[in-house]
């Protein structure tokens, strides 16, 4: 049987004004990114010879949603749980027979829906990037199962949350709290003597050219797959050579080796790996969430 | 039905419950009373499997609630005593969402959706919001809720708070057919004599102690075998007689308490058990004391709650 939860949010949502005028806003928003990249202005302010215009639209488009799920998700996901004890009807949930981890998995899936939605909604706007060339439609179908692993993963992470919080706007904040601390955590390898070690190998050009898609994924530091950042940046590097005529540079040109390794490595395999971490995190925070959202509860007091 | 055993939380250091030992059986509506604070709720979210007791456990229909808790929520329907609503959702949705939470088949909700708006009169709200129900409404709407599995245990916790008296009335119609039905209910409130109006057999709840449990005659028998006794002498009889009846009474062991309400009606309160009112009559007559009345003074229950949880 369907999910009672998913179900019944479904009805509530698409009873909403709302949810019609969040996707109106969603596809307005990417379709003036893609026009505005897609025109030749950009091209005469950016120093960006190597790139054609469709590479950057498609940057632009996939950096845009990649940032807006972060911000849209834990608002989405904020009031799921701690919102149903600030309305008291969580224990109306738990007395029935829909055991903790579905009613975990219906919250996920009520929002993940409606980004699911978004994202889809966007790809015709990503499909414009395919008219002036330079963009495959592998890179975009890529792109797309990479943001909905994305979307996921934020949804789980609200919804973790939110469950685990006694008020709507403190699940939000620390939802915020959670994800920068994934991003800032993963990407720790940096600080270490990582990037030398790769700068070291892309420097040397015999090296690089001489290296396998198995040795070059070997040298990335495993921690890096559950930084969701480095599975964009893989992706927006890929066939499109984004960051090759940077990479000479000093300092920041350390860490963009990075993904001159990921180049060697493979961009599809980067991108699906990073979105196979991300639902690892989500299905580890999804376990946790159905075991704290008995625990949360505790008498409200109405009298 | 419903057995409870050696239960016990504690909230922190704090405990709530101490101990508590309670056998209802099949078909009985039993009423739990105790003042705020006594542990009804917390008894009541325990038997709901929405808490785990310190130690101790309740067996529901032989189902163990604290270790089996996902087959004893199919026997137990629970009211708490607050009502959650979701806006934006008709009535007949938000039962049918309640009923899809315990994995009802469609057309079996449809009936029982039906049959339980006709049970508690809202069967023309049935397309309205819930928000837009006036509080005795939506509290009628949540005991439909808890009854839409047709569970065998119903537990209310004061579901006639907030309830103008006709609402009152109208509840304790409702519970008269939940009886009918063949439903055990476990019904909480503050106020006995009301309970006891309604219910078979009663708890009395104190400070997470058990006081009294029994049916609702037993409950005043043994308050009134305990209640004062009031001597009422001849009015304008003097001063002397009244201080012979004082010494009089003062002489006998078993008086353990002797208080001048009136200047001539003496109250005086008896050892527990102590059958000696004839005793006292007599003695009193052959004293000389102008006795005009003497009877025990009514309980109402009332009273006999004021009684029974003071000082545990
Ligand atoms: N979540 C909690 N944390 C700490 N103490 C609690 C909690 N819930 C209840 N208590 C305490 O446990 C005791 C029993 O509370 P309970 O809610 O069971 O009483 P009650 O009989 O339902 O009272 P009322 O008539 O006011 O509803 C009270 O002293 C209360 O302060
Ligand atoms: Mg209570």
């Amino acid at each position: 049987m369907l999910n009672p939860i998913m179900a019944f949010s479904a009805t509530r949502r698409m009873r909403s004004f709302k949810t019609m005028l969040i996707v109106i806003v969603y596809v307005a928003a990417l379709l003036i990114l893609a026009i505005a990249f897609l025109s030749p202005f950009f091209n005469d302010v950016v120093y960006l010879s190597t790139m054609t215009r469709g590479p950057l639209c498609y940057l632009a488009l996939l950096a845009g949603q990649f940032g807006l799920l972060i911000l849209i998700a834990p608002a989405m996901t904020s009031a799921s749980v701690a919102g149903e004890r600030e309305r008291q009807t969580l224990d109306l949930l738990l007395v029935t027979n829909t055991g903790s981890f579905r009613i975990v998995i219906g919250k996920v899936m009520e929002s993940f829906a409606m980004l699911a939605l978004l994202i889809l909604c966007g790809l015709p706007v990503m499909s414009l990037c395919l008219l002036t060339g330079g963009v495959s439609l592998l890179h975009i179908l890529i792109g797309e199962l990479f943001l909905l692993a994305e979307a996921f993963a934020c949804v789980s992470i609200g919804v973790f949350c939110s469950s685990v919080s006694r008020s709507t706007v403190f699940s939000g904040v620390i939802s915020y709290l959670v994800i920068l601390a994934i991003g800032v955590v993963t990407a720790l390898p940096f600080l270490s003597g990582y990037p030398q070690r790769i700068t070291d190998v892309v420097y040397d050009r015999a090296k690089y050219a001489a290296l396998t898609a198995g040795e070059a994924r070997a040298m990335i530091s495993p921690l890096l797959y559950l930084n969701p950042g480095f599975g964009l940046m893989a992706l927006i590097q890929g066939e499109l050579h984004f960051f090759s005529s940077y990479a000479e540079l000093k300092g920041w040109g350390r860490i963009l080796c990075t993904w001159l390794m990921a180049d060697r490595a493979g961009w599809i395999f980067i991108a699906l790996a990073c979105a196979a971490g991300m639902l690892v995190i989500s299905a580890i925070l999804l376990g946790l969430a159905s075991l704290m959202i008995r625990k949360g509860t505790k008498t409200i007091k109405s009298n | 039905m419903l057995k409870i055993e050696n239960l016990k939380k504690n909230y922190g250091s704090f405990p709530a419950l101490k101990g508590l030992n309670l056998e209802i059986p099949d078909g009985a509506l039993h009423g739990f009373v105790g003042p705020n604070g006594a542990g009804k709720t917390t008894t009541m979210r325990i038997l709901a499997t929405l808490m785990k007791p310190t130690s101790g456990t309740a067996f529901v229909d032989g189902t163990d609630v604290v270790k089996e808790g996902h087959k004893a929520r199919k026997l137990v329907g629970y009211m708490p005593d607050f009502f959650g609503v979701y806006d934006s959702l008709k009535c007949w949705e938000y039962l049918d969402f309640y009923a899809r939470c315990y994995r009802i088949g469609a057309a079996e909700r449809k009936r029982m959706i039906r049959q339980l708006l006709e049970l508690v009169q809202l069967e023309e709200k049935e397309n309205e919001y819930v928000d837009a129900l006036s509080r005795g409404m939506k509290q009628r709407l949540c005991l439909a809720r808890s009854l839409i599995h047709d569970p065998k245990l119903l537990i209310l916790d004061e579901p006639a708070s907030g309830m103008d008296p006709r609402a009152r009335a109208e509840m304790k119609g409702i519970l008269r057919t939940l009886r009918e039905m063949g439903k055990t209910v476990l019904i909480s409130s503050h106020i006995l004599p009301e309970l006891a109006e309604m219910c078979d057999s009663l708890t009395i709840l104190d400070h997470g102690q058990l006081v009294f449990s029994g049916n609702v005659d037993e409950l005043s028998d043994k308050m009134n075998g305990n209640a004062p006794l009031d001597i009422r002498l001849t009015e304008g009889c003097g001063g002397e007689q009244v201080e012979t009846a004082v010494r009089c009474l003062k002489e006998m062991p078993a008086v353990i308490e002797i208080t001048q309400e009136e200047p001539f009606l003496l109250r005086i309160r008896l050892e527990n058990g102590a059958d000696v009112c004839e005793d006292v009559l007599r003695q009193l007559i052959m004293k000389g004391v102008p006795v005009c009345d003497f009877h025990r003074a009514p309980m109402n229950l009332e009273k006999v709650f004021m009684e029974v949880t003071q000082g545990a």
